[in-house]
């Protein structure tokens, strides 16, 4: 009897589960939207809070830019009408926007809001420094032609209107946060408007009222998981329609690979705009001796770190700037050579029963960072222990941007994605000096923020040559800057590392912009 | 004097001391996190921008002024009862906190729910079969729950449940596609309820199932542990004996002489695990994207954002201390012998 009873409970249980599980498969036959996952909250979506690539990602669906650059690397207008209109000092910009275009509120897009957002960007932006350096003044010349006036000639600043930080927001809208984050809005242009936002999950759907190709989709569920792990399970279990990788390890990576080789995933690929590189620090001895350097950066063996941390998928890089921007092959910085390694420390009076230590410091909370610290000690022990050991510290990321600029680390792993694309945007964070001392050591600028403390006359003299110039030549004179820099091997580059996105067989194959961002519209259910 | 005075003048007494105790609490955590390595400059900026750039994001943060002078804007706002805004998104950090605090009751009471008819009924169970089959699988239940690790616990059930099996979503509080019903009580299921809407309870029910059931089996060993020694010490007392001489029934035995003795050590152990639960349920929350209020202080404590960590820190010490008091009053009104 007892028996009988419980039996009878548990079926009367399991037909409950049952029932609610029926109501959660209707749900997914019944999906119109696409839902996209990434990993991390988003806790603000106002263009100037944006410094994250998931939150980048998504403004970048709902806001339009003034330009976007194409896969051949040229600027082609989006907001703006044609290119812009150089003055012959290279002082003023002159930019013709595009009239018929309205924000998602209805109100009217023109020089007046293209203005507001740029002084807004300037006045709140976390990364207003990129604008603020450059710009001198806004001015709205007529309602539809907006004149930048520039602080000194600059080539770069037509990338960094490329920028989603740059997207412009709706005067109307945002009168009352003219000096403050929106965060829980966004009122631009772009062919999705914000239907409901919260830090974990946000929605997005198609405005009727867009001035260019429509979305390929009814909208997007932009949903964020906290760790690798769920993402990974999400596209697996097929409760997610496309995954982002930015914060994929690596092991799962690989993963989802064999899935799209087994046809049971589409992989989309974008163009590498993360790259790792180890910074040495050349302000004390022994690192400030160029030498040791140069024997440092010969004792990389790139694909052998490549191989043991990613199972390759993250690409051996010889340059500071990802190759795309070059068009063709440049790597300044030497391949793995032990050899050359020896002789250059011989020259210095090592492996002679001394041996060089270098203390390297990776970041703790970055497992790929890890992973590059343990095998590159170990590569070295096996090549070159008679000459070189490398002791490891592991520290967490924000202690260690802190002590960048006190010069606490040796040798420090770090990663750089330029902040517009443009190869300026890899070169000056790391290379940009104002006040040099004994020829090479920076004493104020950007080379210090970075912990190298390296400079170079020659290097600073190009640099500012090329905010001077265009195409191909200034292409040319970067190149030449990263010769420089690879002879004076403060910064190591080792790998880059490709955006990937994965989607479910019935989703269509995710494409990327050239600034590595998913284009969402063009997701469609197949 | 009588008790219910006894128990009022305590209870006054122990609330006296709370802006005390959070004074000390919210000074050790403005501190601490000011001694801490690396400021929210550095974590908003990380590696890039020029030291101008990270000098004037400092001005704009508040951050320029001598610590003193932010130690006493700081303290002059909480006596106001503003908990400041988040450097990072300059949202009210009280917003960020009933955004979060619901999400993190909601899981720790469903948790507690699971971990109390799971584990009770174990310890029960063994307690009135000692050294039986129950008693024996109970004790290895007990010690199993107690020493998996919670992230390991998660990820397995999350591979088997959500992955494999595909019955439960693998992460968040609601489902993608579906708009959120509208926020009476901040507690979604409840929410959910009163929204009439199926779907909505389904959805808000589905996703609390798999953290809160992980929670719950984790927590539901020291349940059944504790009531099952706390039950077989009683059963062994003179007075048991003595009703059992006198002929009482067992049912009668168990329920009204030896659990009411044993509700004492079980309602202190409930009540410190709900305490510790409101801001403790931490890798629960990551592993399963629940946006409560740990993950929320564990991000803010990655992005050094002041003003959002010492919030949610007080709220929760507040919620700790008044859940200990109710605990102490509680456990006065049940057991005679207590007096304050």
């Amino acid at each position: 009897m007892k028996i009988s009873n419980s039996l009878s409970q548990l079926l009367k249980a399991s037909s409950i589960i049952l029932v609610l599980l029926q109501f959660s498969c209707a749900q997914n036959k019944q999906r119109e939207t696409i839902v996209v996952a990434s990993a991390g909250k988003i806790e603000s979506l106002d263009p100037a809070q944006a410094n994250t690539l998931r939150t980048l990602q998504l403004l970048s669906s709902l806001g339009d830019t003034l330009y976007k650059i194409n896969k051949k690397g040229e600027l082609y207008p989006v907001l703006a009408k044609d290119l812009p209109k150089v003055s012959k000092d290279r002082l003023t910009i002159d930019i013709s926007l595009k009239e018929d275009i309205t924000f998602h509120d209805g109100s009217q897009f023109n020089a007046n809001a293209m203005a507001f957002s740029l002084r807004r960007f300037i006045e709140i932006g976390t990364l207003n420094y990129l604008l603020k350096d450059k710009l001198e003044d806004i001015e709205v010349l007529e309602d539809f032609v907006l004149r930048l006036k520039l602080k000194k000639p600059s080539s770069s600043i037509k990338g960094l209107l490329t920028s989603v930080n740059l997207t412009p927001v709706s005067p109307k809208s945002y009168s009352q946060h003219r000096d403050k984050f929106n965060n829980e809005n966004f009122i631009g242009t772009g062919p999705y408007f914000l239907k409901s936002f919260s830090s974990g999950q946000q929605r997005i759907q198609p405005y009727m009222k867009y001035w260019d190709k429509k979305p390929l989709n009814k909208g997007i569920d932009y949903i964020n998981f906290n760790n690798s792990s769920t993402l990974f399970g999400a596209i697996k279990s097929k409760e997610v329609d496309v995954l982002i990788s930015n914060s994929i390890d690596d092991m799962q990576r690989i993963y989802l690979s064999n899935m799209v080789k087994k046809g049971k995933l589409k992989e989309g690929k974008g163009e590498a705009i993360e790259i790792g590189f180890i910074t040495l620090k050349s302000n004390k001895l022994p690192l400030s001796n160029k030498k040791i350097r140069q024997a440092i950066s010969y004792s990389i063996d790139r694909k052998l770190i490549s191989q043991q941390v990613s199972f390759g998928t993250r690409d051996p890089l010889r340059s500071i700037i990802p190759p795309h921007f070059h068009q063709k092959s440049i790597q300044p910085w030497p391949s793995y050579n032990p050899e050359t390694t020896r002789k250059l420390l011989k020259e210095e009076g090592f492996c002679n029963s001394k041996v060089l230590t270098i203390p390297l410091t990776f970041r703790s909370n970055v497992p790929a960072d890890r992973l590059f610290a343990l095998t590159w000690k170990d590569q070295i022990k096996r090549d070159l222990s008679d000459c070189m050991n490398i002791t490891l510290n592991g520290l967490e990321s924000t202690t260690v941007y802190k002590q960048l600029a006190e010069g606490s680390f040796e040798a420090i792993i770090l990663d750089w994605t330029g902040d517009y694309p443009d190869p300026e945007s890899y070169l000056t964070p790391l290379l940009s000096c104002n006040l040099i001392k004994q020829e090479d050591i920076c004493i104020e600028g950007e080379a210090v923020s970075s912990g190298s403390f390296w400079a170079n006359e020659k290097v600073q003299s190009l640099l500012k040559r090329s905010e001077e110039i265009d195409g191909e030549k200034r292409l040319n004179t970067l190149i030449k800057v990263q010769e420089l820099a690879a002879e004076g091997a403060a910064y190591i580059p080792v790998w880059i590392v490709k955006p990937k996105a994965w989607s479910l067989q019935n989703i269509s194959q995710p494409e990327f912009s050239r600034d590595g961002m998913i284009i969402l519209q063009r997701l469609k259910r197949d | 004097m009588t008790k219910r005075k006894e128990i009022f003048k305590y209870t006054l007494s122990r609330l006296a001391l709370l802006p005390i105790m959070l004074w000390i609490i919210s000074s050790l955590v403005f501190v601490l996190l000011r001694i801490a390595p690396g400021d929210p400059v550095d974590a908003i900026l990380g590696n890039r921008a020029n030291e101008l750039a990270r000098e004037s994001l400092r001005i704009r943060l508040g951050l320029d002024k001598p610590l003193i002078n932010q130690y006493l804007e700081y303290l002059n706002h909480l006596i106001h009862g503003d908990l400041g805004t988040s450097l990072n998104t300059q949202e009210p950090v009280k917003s960020i906190i009933s955004k979060a605090l619901p999400a993190s009751l909601e899981l720790s009471i469903c948790a507690i729910l699971i971990a109390s008819i799971i584990g009770y009924l174990i310890g029960y169970l063994g307690a009135t079969k000692p050294e039986g089959k129950i008693d024996l699988l109970g004790r290895i239940f007990g010690i199993g729950t107690y020493a998996l690790p919670p992230f390991w616990a998660a990820m397995l059930i999350q591979i088997l449940f959500a992955v494999t099996l595909g019955w439960f979503p693998i992460g968040g509080r609601f489902p993608a596609g579906m708009s959120f019903p509208s926020q009476v009580t901040g507690f979604l299921l409840l929410d959910s309820f009163l929204s009439l809407k199926i779907e909505n309870i389904n959805g808000a029910f589905r996703h609390l199932v798999l953290p809160s059931m992980t929670l719950g089996i984790l927590l539901s060993g020291i349940f059944s542990r504790s009531l099952k020694l706390n039950l077989s010490k009683v059963l062994k007392k003179g007075y048991i004996e003595s009703a059992r001489s006198r002929g009482i029934s067992k049912k009668n035995i168990l329920i009204k002489h030896a659990l009411p003795n044993t509700l004492i050590p079980i309602l202190t152990i409930t009540g410190l695990t709900v305490a510790s639960l409101f801001g403790g349920a931490l890798l629960i929350e990551i592993t399963f994207s629940w946006p409560g209020i740990a993950l929320g202080l564990q991000e803010a404590i990655n992005q050094r954002d002041y003003p959002t960590v010492q919030g949610i820190v007080i709220a929760i010490s507040s919620l700790i201390v008044i859940l200990s008091v109710a605990i102490d009053i509680a456990i006065a009104y049940i057991d005679p012998r207590v007096s304050y």
